[in-house]
């Protein structure tokens, strides 16, 4: 029997599992792909919590459409600005994106 | 126990290629390993009853989010088919923050008694599909959000295509 303590203990190794990606790539694009790795541990919590606390509302199953719909906006947005700073300075490292960095 | 079996088949497949996301030399693979990892979430969103989540996320994750990262990726071409470094040096700290920070969610789910209202709910719902359920609620009590959503994702588009174009005028 599947009880919510493994889907949240799932969502936990693969929100840690991004976590590590955000802080040890060097690459923005491998960034922003490791932050979707994050935010899918988050609906994974979020269904989960949903289908085993409250079936009848569906309320972790809405905001899981909304988290998905923010997460495409912000990666829309994220990848146009790496694009961006591509074309201008011809650097897709995020150690080395240091303009604005005192 | 088939439901068991499969639990830990998709469980393992999106954690050993999320692992493989995150650890892999070649920016392009690591996408690659990303959209099997979201297929591997989509088929728990499925297993948990949510059978729309899980084509949106089929449709929204792997359609569009990972074909523009990786349009990005070749547009980009700096990175494509070279295996130079791709962890900085923050590996040691990285693998703490993560390692505990997992391990504090962990604890605190192995703590917390959920009791009863777990066997209540589940004894309520044997797995239906609660995708009308979604729509209703999407359009009666969650209208405002919805409606908020589009508008976000409009400003998205506009400023997307703002930042990306602004470039190749200033160059004629």
């Amino acid at each position: 029997m599947i009880t919510l303590n493994h889907y949240i203990i799932l969502g936990a190794i693969l929100f840690a599992i991004g976590i590590f990606g955000v802080i040890t790539r060097r690459n923005a694009i491998g960034i922003l792909m490791s932050l979707e790795l994050i935010f899918n541990a988050v609906n994974i919590n979020m269904v989960a919590f949903s289908r085993f606390l409250t079936p009848t509302a569906a309320y972790g199953e809405l905001f899981t459409i909304f988290i998905i719909t923010v997460a495409a906006a912000e990666s829309v947005l994220g990848l146009a600005i790496i694009l961006a700073i591509y074309r201008k300075r011809q650097v897709l490292n995020a150690d080395e994106m240091n303009l604005m960095k005192w | 126990m088939i439901e068991l079996i499969l639990f830990y088949a998709f469980a393992g497949v999106t954690i050993f290629s999320a692992m493989l996301m995150v650890l892999s030399r070649n920016i392009f693979h690591s996408a690659l390993f990303l959209a099997v990892t979201l297929l591997g979430v989509a088929a728990l969103f499925a297993m948990l009853g949510s059978f729309f989540i899980a084509g949106v996320q089929v449709l929204l994750y792997i359609g569009a989010v990972v074909v523009l990262t990786i349009f990005v990726i070749n547009l980009t071409k700096q990175v494509i088919g070279q295996d130079v470094a791709q962890v900085n040096e923050y590996v040691l700290p990285a693998i703490l923050t993560s390692v505990f920070s997992a391990c504090l969610i962990i604890l605190a789910v192995m703590k917390t008694d959920w009791g009863t209202r777990i066997a209540q709910s589940v004894a309520q719902s044997e797995l239906t599909d609660n995708t009308a359920l979604i729509g209703r609620q999407l359009l009666t009590n969650f209208v405002i959000p919805f409606e908020i959503v589009s508008v976000l994702l409009l400003a998205a588009l506009i400023g997307a295509i703002a930042i990306v174009s602004r470039d190749k005028e200033v160059q004629k």
